[in-house]
């Protein structure tokens, strides 16, 4: 029952109007099926006596229910489509909303961006397809069985034993649909997870010049797959043809009794005796309509499945506790105040660890270097002071104010920022050095940060664009280039992370020598590294993790 | 569109016979199904009558609700029969196309190859192949049987009934549902590509906000990246809502065809037999026909609105070329003992314009074993890729005594392997992974290779050649498959062999264990190691500074 409601928590109460209308309206069209088959019931009969008038506007009556009925489906369709888009929208924003300004930890960006474009729309078939179809099921048949009793007794007690109860049924669909949702995995799932295996493999196929064996493996694969597949299916539609069954024979079975009960021959079933045709025909009609709404159900079944695994890993997402960054990560005015840091008792919860940090103070034109094992908390005390964490005890002193909500953004317009791994974006270089668009010159920037060379081997210079799908820079390369997006920006203190790790000596040197540029410059630097090098260069070194007492 | 009947063609050729039989057995059950209301229509339509006119007895009953039965279970039995052979060739067709696409793009150059192994490069291409799959289940098929289908009932309909009740039902219909279904197909082409492309765009702009979240919040641009994501996703859905709209359209025009086909049916009937062209109960063969063959036009319409997207993913999967480039005639026996020089190589990666080498020469000879030492980033994966003819150099290679250009594909990767530094395994037994390099391993030569790299123990452990691994080879911690993969290579007994960062995640003494393995399995082979850990360069003969 839990799996259901995380479905049903995600329908607000503005998009569940919406779901109900179409619902609504959706019955309302069904209500006039009975008036189309008494249409075509009263005109038949007329034909054999010959009242042509009545003919005419059975006919006329026809055209108009059935034009009703058209208009309603449509709007039906489209109440619940803005219903579905609605739900899908508000829960990508409420996604979004949370992870923007959450380092997203424990989850990849390529998992949150699945969820985003990929995932959330798989809500929409089961909201505009399954969730009316479950409420043609509840009312339809019921309602039809209503119409045909009065008429018919024995007809009813047809529909009534070819459907024997819904519930039954429902069991019957219920199967059916789930193999064909397993079966939707594992035709689709398995081919294309077999067709990624192959592509990602190709260099090292075509390397072992195994291009031919791979393609015939992959053939004998899909072929060992599709005999999997189709002893699945062979079962699979058993199921949904025994609904189909039934379903013909209810029809097949009123027809029989209305003709040999018109004949005169099965004289019992019905309250005017004999039955008339008219009556005879409207039966027949109702027979298969009496089935529709099933059959609806059962093609939309997997549709839940679906949308149920989309909205139990929402509810996974949503469920990890919330570490929301300070401020809103946006442009703000710098705040004003000389530029220092200090950190006072603070600690953090790490998992199921207290984490407490040592007092680190940093004035303008120092280097202060962190220093202990890794794992200790170096990288913690970075983003605590880049305000990317919030402490859960102590008081961190911006500027001279509160490091909170109201005074990180503006701290963060003050500071730079340089990760170990730089993740480059998806951008030309230009962009990345100046994000902001503030234009001006760049070389002098570039060869304080030593990144001037780097710049001038990318065959696009400043236009080249980086990141995954563009050129590749090398970690320190990359840890440069943002030194001079340091110099640049006019940064006043400086947060490197393990900066000179993974280089070699010339490397490194380089990456020191930039940072003491922007020392020497007046800006405060707090580095974290094992580099001894760097150590000896600090102005004081503050020990993490180790029994500094 | 010509791209899209070429996909067609190649669909319907996975299992033309399948295709063609489920196609007709669609047929049957769409005309069953008309011919079931047909038959009961007219059936209680002439037993009211005898009953009215006192000639019951003389009526034959028997007969027709026989025929009742028949058609309901004949129609339930060929619904059956048709899913399964339309799925059993479907299933073939989608092998098709992916097989086609693999052909289409193992014939790009290697370095593009390793592109295509980035996340976003993937989905794009699941993605195409996934639209493609409904060119036949959801296009071909349901238009095919709909044309039959009406071909047939305007037979019958004009035998049994009158001609103008057969023509409107085929006109109105067939008529009708074309120029519904090609307006939809019109309209909704630049939406349903538009939709795809802005959802390929959302889920980009979300991936490379995530991905570069920290460094978005400390440039103050998280606001601005999340309204770039928010533009994406809006685009999206006016697509996704103008396709909805065509959709719902769509439906309201094809139910009001079938309420003026079915009306005017009614009147047709009603004058025939005011006329006595037909007589009542033919007449309303008509009327439950002209209902139940709304069946054959109503499911046209999801196809069709996938009609754009689909010709997109058409044209970007068969827009990979096609043949690979005729290659160079086999060489005459190549000089064995000649191995690898190089002489005077610049090198270049691929995405600089400066050279990090100039005017590099050594050579390693047949049995010898050479590393190349340098920094991260100083080339020696550059080095090895050129050396392996993934990225072409300029004629100063030399392989066993030939210029390394003018090999012929085949005869240099049976000469030289090269294992890159990320090497892929893939999904199934280790057996089916080792037989990529040789296609007849047998069990001695496979275990001598596991024994050489220190694996045969793991394998044993994990149930011998046949255990099976999962995608790209999970199952294997990181040095256990850096280990199957230098095993596969081994089995080449190639003359050369590149290994790049060869012992990359095993400890110093199972490192120590492979290389004196490898070398003892080969020990003719000219073995170059781009390397940066101890074992590797104490393991060497000889050590080139980069």
């Amino acid at each position: 029952m839990s799996r259901t409601s995380a479905l049903s928590r995600l329908v607000a109460p503005a998009a569940a109007r919406h779901l109900r209308l179409s619902s609504g309206l959706g019955l309302a069209a069904g209500l006039l099926w009975p008036v189309q088959a008494g249409a075509i019931a009263w005109a038949i009969p007329a034909w054999i006596d010959g009242r042509w008038a009545a003919g005419l506007w059975a006919a006329a009556l026809f055209l108009g229910a059935a034009l009703i009925r058209a208009g309603l489906e449509a709007l039906a369709a489209r109440r619940a489509y803005r219903g579905a888009d609605m739900v899908i929208t508000e829960a990508r924003g409420a996604l979004l909303d949370r992870e923007v300004v959450q380092l997203s930890g424990g989850v990849s960006s390529a998992a949150l961006g699945a969820m985003v474009a990929q995932k959330l729309p798989l809500l929409s078939p089961y909201l505009t397809r399954y969730q009316t179809a479950m409420v043609r099921v509840m009312v339809l048949p019921l309602l039809y069985l209503c119409l045909v009793f009065p008429v018919s007794w024995a007809a009813g007690l047809v529909l009534l034993v070819a459907g024997p109860l819904i519930p039954v049924f429902m069991a019957l669909v219920g199967m059916a649909a789930k193999e064909a949702s397993d079966r939707q995995m594992a035709e689709i799932g398995d081919m294309n997870a077999l067709l990624i295996d192959n592509i990602a493999a190709l260099p090292d196929i075509r390397l072992l010049n195994a291009t031919e064996r791979a393609r015939t493996d992959f053939a004998a694969r899909a072929e060992a797959l599709k005999t999997r597949t189709m002893a699945v299916l062979r079962v699979a539609f058993l199921s949904s043809t025994v609904l189909e069954l039934f379903a013909a024979l209810g029809v097949a079975m009123v027809a029989v009794y209305v003709g040999f009960s018109l004949l005169g021959e099965i004289p019992f079933g019905a309250y005017a005796t004999p039955l008339t045709l008219g009556q005879g025909l409207f039966l027949l009609l109702m027979a298969p309509e009496y089935f529709q709404p099933l059959r609806d159900l059962a093609a939309a079944w997997h549709d839940r499945a679906a949308a149920q695994s989309v909205a139990d890993e929402l509810e996974t997402l949503a469920a990890r506790p919330a570490e929301p960054i300070l401020g809103t990560g946006g442009l703000a005015e710098a705040i004003p105040g000389p530029a220092t840091l200090a950190m006072t008792s603070v600690a953090v919860q790490r998992g199921t660890r207290r984490l407490a940090l040592p007092e680190i103070t940093l004035q303008p034109g120092e280097m202060v270097v962190l220093a202990g094992p890794s794992g200790a908390g170096k990288s913690t005390a970075l983003d605590l002071a880049a305000g990317l964490l919030r402490a859960g005890e102590g008081e961190i002193m911006v500027a001279g104010q509160v490091l909170d909500g109201l005074t990180a953004d503006g701290w963060r317009a003050r500071i730079a920022y340089i990760p170990q791994a730089v993740r480059m974006p998806d951008a030309p270089l230009r962009d990345i050095l100046d994000p902001h668009g503030r234009g001006g010159d760049m070389t002098a920037a570039l060869q304080a940060a030593r990144a001037d060379h780097v710049v001038a081997a990318l065959p696009e210079g400043l236009d080249t664009r980086l990141g995954e799908t563009g050129a590749g820079v090398s970690g320190g390369e990359a840890r440069r280039l943002l030194l001079a997006r340091a110099f640049l920006a006019g940064a006043e203190v400086i947060l490197a992370d393990e900066p000179t790790a993974d280089l070699d000596h010339a490397t490194a040197r380089q990456v020191i020598d930039a940072l003491a540029a922007l020392k020497g410059q007046g800006a405060a630097l707090l580095v974290a590294t094992h580099d001894p090098e760097l150590m000896h260069r600090a102005d004081r070194v503050v020990r993490i993790g180790e029994d500094a007492a | 569109m010509r791209q899209l009947w070429r996909v067609l063609r190649l669909l319907w050729s996975a299992r033309p016979g399948g295709m063609w039989r489920g196609a007709i057995l669609s047929v049957v059950v769409l005309v069953m199904g008309a011919a079931l209301l047909g038959l009961s229509g007219w059936f209680i339509t002439a037993t009211g009558m005898a009953g009215l006119a006192g000639v019951g007895i003389a009526f034959d009953v028997f007969r027709p609700s026989a025929g009742v039965r028949m058609l309901a279970l004949g129609r339930a039995a060929a619904r059956y029969a048709e899913r399964l052979l339309t799925h059993d060739a479907t299933l073939s067709a989608l092998a098709v196309l992916r097989l086609d696409l693999l052909k289409r793009l193992s014939a790009r150059p290697l370095a593009e190859l390793r592109q295509l192994r980035g996340g976003v490069a993937l989905t794009r291409i699941t993605a195409d192949v996934d639209a493609l799959d409904g060119v036949a289940l959801r296009l071909a098929l349901p238009i095919a049987a709909a044309l039959l289908t009406h071909g047939f009932a305007f037979l019958m309909l004009w035998w049994l009934v009158t001609l103008p009740v057969a023509l409107t039902v085929t006109a109105g219909y067939l008529g009708g549902a074309g120029v519904i279904l090609y307006r939809v197909g019109r309209r909704g082409f630049g939406p349903s590509s538009r939709a795809e492309a802005a959802g390929q765009e959302m889920r980009r702009a979300a991936i490379g906000l995530f991905r570069g979240q920290r460094d978005l919040i400390l440039q103050g641009r998280m606001p601005a990246a999340r309204a770039a994501l928010t533009g994406a996703e809006t685009e999206a859905r006016a697509a996704h809502d103008l396709l909805d709209r065509l959709d719902a359209r769509a439906g309201l025009a094809l139910a009001t065809l079938v309420a003026l086909v079915t009306t005017a049916v009614m009147l047709l009937a009603l004058h025939a037999v005011q006329s006595g062209a037909a007589q009542p109960a033919a007449a309303a063969i008509g009327v439950f026909a002209a209902l139940a063959l709304a069946e054959t036009v109503m499911p046209l319409r999801r196809g069709l609105a996938e009609l754009g997207r689909m010709r997109d993913a058409a044209e970007r999967v068969l827009s990979q070329p096609e043949t690979v480039v005729a290659a160079p005639k086999a060489l005459q026996a190549p000089d064995t003992a000649a191995g690898l020089r190089v002489q005077g190589l610049t090198l270049t990666r691929p995405d600089r314009v400066k050279p990090l080498v100039e005017g590099l020469s050594f050579v390693v000879a047949i049995g010898e074993t050479v590393a190349i030492r340098g920094e991260s980033g100083s080339g020696k994966s550059t080095l090895l890729d050129v050396l392996a003819r993934v990225t072409p150099s300029d004629g100063a290679v030399h392989l066993l005594g030939q210029r390394l250009e003018d090999y012929p594909e085949d005869q240099l990767r049976r000469l030289l392997t090269l294992v890159p530094q990320r090497s892929a395994l893939m999904g199934g037994t280790i057996r089916q992974n080792l037989a990529l390099a040789r296609a007849d391993v047998s069990d001695d030569a496979a275990w001598q290779v596991l024994r050489a790299v220190a694996l045969d123990g793991v394998i044993a452990e994990r149930g011998g050649l046949e255990a099976m691994l999962g995608e790209g080879g999970a199952g294997l911690s990181g040095g256990e498959a850096r280990r199957l993969v230098l095993a596969r290579a081994l089995l080449r007994r190639p003359a050369v062999l590149l290994l790049d960062e060869a012992t990359e995640g095993l400890d110093d003494v199972t490192a120590r264990k492979v290389l004196s393995g490898i070398r003892e399995t080969l020990p003719e082979v000219a073995l170059l190691l781009a390397a940066h850990r101890h074992a590797e360069l104490e393991f060497a003969d000889r050590i080139i500074q980069l």
